[in-house]
């Protein structure tokens, strides 16, 4: 045997047990999970758990009121930490170093911890109503069993993330292209558009695409301070699992958050391959 | 007061807002634990408690189920934590230093880890483990704690190994080391930063995972977050913060004592290729 071929089965041997992990924990419960979605009462295949999420008014809901939260949180998450980002980019302050400390924080906070933090501050009663209570403002609006909580929740969990994202991608773009910008006489929104933006555009897809499936996939916020109804997808998904054992039910409603997914999902996976090719 | 704000400039004056906006929103609710914590008592409407005591840690403690749980959980974070670095460190090894057939391949299927929403994935495992007769065992447990440390746990070490120059590498060979000697006492030094950051998100990332416990361990693998879920509904508010500093511990600790290696360029390298 030639070395080389040695080498490559020295290779495939340290890489397959974690691949072998990777296919028993994502490959086959993925391709299970489309079977049983497609498996109907009486043991046969057809598309009735699908029909039934469609045509049932609470899941109906379920799906409506997701998709809201999802698309609200998405474009709320993005604008603001590319706002963050590009300004911790360009500005050197007492302020940013503060924000440069501190902006990573929620990232390790365990996530059931920061919501029960939430429900703490926002709630009825809650810290925020006792402190503008001292300024004699006495209505507080309800958040927390509210859309608007498990949009802030997702904030809070999803803001840091991204401004990481996107501000490692900010750094690569260098001083040197802006200043020469500047030196022609472009202005600073002319920069932006002609220059930040398009060197950090994929980044932001990326960005994009976490916070998507982020909002999408989540369950401790929206389970813990969401309105018992209409729900977000996973905290549905796992009622139907756990507390009404319907598992090809769930099956469905799982694999259509995958389809609600795979177009970015999909165009994550080939833009970073994409990238890999170009640097290898 | 209005030759203040003009001496300052406008500038300042935004800049101070956005820091103000900032903390509130991200520290505020942990803030307000931290003060939960050690009331004794906070009557509505006062803005501050008028009671401070450390009367509910003794309760907190004395329950039996949380600590038990708290027990459960170490353990199952040192169970995953080794077992990952088993399985990824090799493979990083491999997609760094050797050439084989399909390891582009290999490499971008961990992305399939992040290419799904959690919820989704965790319930198609639970459907998986309930036909499999894992449901309510241990390994079931640290099996679903894996899915979400594979990725990273593979890619940091990954990049940490290509940082390592084939050219250290190289001159220890021409001196005579042999291939395992270079890898123990040049290769795997210069690339532990990067594999220590990744086990330590892996042992936090395992003591902090709640949903997926929570959908394939209940009931008999309650760890903290698990715990935690019921502590909310069942216990004043006093000690369920009590138990979030509990919970929230081990993670500053952690990271406080691997300050120095951990880096937003770090981090990033989990997710992204650079």
């Amino acid at each position: 045997m030639s070395k080389q071929t040695k080498m490559g089965i020295l290779g495939l041997l340290l890489v397959l047990p974690s691949f072998l992990v990777l296919f028993v924990i994502v490959v086959l419960p993925i391709a299970l999970s489309f079977k049983e979605s497609l498996t109907n009462a009486s043991g046969g295949y057809d598309l009735s758990n699908y029909i039934y999420l469609f045509t049932n008014k609470l899941m109906r809901s379920n799906i409506i009121f997701t998709l809201e939260v999802t698309i609200i949180s998405v474009l709320l998450i993005l604008a603001i930490s590319y706002a963050l980002a590009v300004y911790m980019r360009f500005n050197n302050g007492a302020v940013v170093q503060w924000i440069r400390r501190l902006y990573m924080i929620p990232m390790f906070i365990p996530g059931v911890i920061a919501t029960y933090g939430l429900i703490q501050l926002l709630g009825n009663h809650g810290w925020a109503a006792r402190i503008l209570y001292q300024f004699g403002i006495e209505s507080f609006p309800r958040i927390i069993f509210d859309m608007k909580g498990i949009i802030i929740a997702n904030l809070w969990f999803n803001i840091p993330f991204t401004t990481m994202l996107l501000g490692s991608a900010l750094s690569a773009v260098p001083n040197s292209v802006i200043e020469s910008a500047k030196d022609v006489g472009a202005g600073t929104i002319q920069i932006f558009f002609k220059f930040i933006l398009p060197l950090t555009y994929k980044t932001l897809l990326v960005g994009a695409t976490f916070a998507f499936m982020g909002v999408i996939g989540s369950f401790t916020a929206p389970f813990l301070l969401g309105p018992n109804a209409p729900q977000m997808l996973g905290v549905s998904m796992e009622q139907v699992f756990g507390v009404f054992q319907q598992k090809q039910l769930a099956a469905a409603l799982a694999f259509f958050t995958f389809l609600l997914c795979s177009i970015m999902g999909f165009f994550y996976i080939r833009e970073m391959i994409k990238d890999e090719g170009v640097k290898a | 007061m209005r030759w203040y704000w003009k001496a300052i400039g406008p500038k300042k004056i935004i800049e101070f807002l956005v820091l103000v906006v900032f903390v509130i929103f991200f520290l505020g609710p942990l803030l307000n634990l931290a003060i939960l914590a050690f009331t004794g008592n906070w009557k509505y409407p006062e803005a501050f408690p008028h009671e401070w005591s450390l009367k509910w840690w003794r309760f907190v403690l004395q329950q039996e189920d949380i600590a038990k749980s708290i027990g459960l959980s170490f353990l199952i974070a040192t169970i995953v934590t080794a077992i990952s670095i088993l399985i990824c460190v090799p493979a990083a090894y491999a997609f760094a230093r050797i050439r084989f057939p399909l390891s582009r391949f290999f490499l971008f299927s961990f992305l399939l880890t992040n290419a799904f929403p959690k919820m989704g994935l965790y319930v198609s495992i639970a459907v998986l483990f309930y036909k499999l007769g894992l449901m309510n065992t241990l390994a079931g447990v640290v099996l679903i704690h894996i899915v979400n440390v594979l990725m990273y746990m593979t890619w940091i070490p990954t990049a940490s190994f290509r940082n390592v120059h084939t050219a250290q590498e190289e001159s220890a060979r021409d001196v005579g080391a042999s291939p395992f000697r270079v890898f123990r006492s040049i290769t795997l030094p210069l690339a532990m930063p990067g594999i220590l950051v990744a086990s330590i998100f892996t042992f936090l990332n395992s003591l902090d995972e709640a949903q997926g416990t929570f959908l394939v361990g209940i009931p008999n693998f309650k760890t903290m977050p698990v715990i935690m879920y019921s502590i909310i509904s069942d216990y004043p508010a006093y000690a369920g913060a009590v138990f979030s500093i509990i919970l929230t511990l081990p993670t500053i600790i952690l990271l406080l004592a691997a300050k120095r290696f951990v880096s937003a360029d770090v981090l990033s390298s989990g997710f992204q290729f650079k």
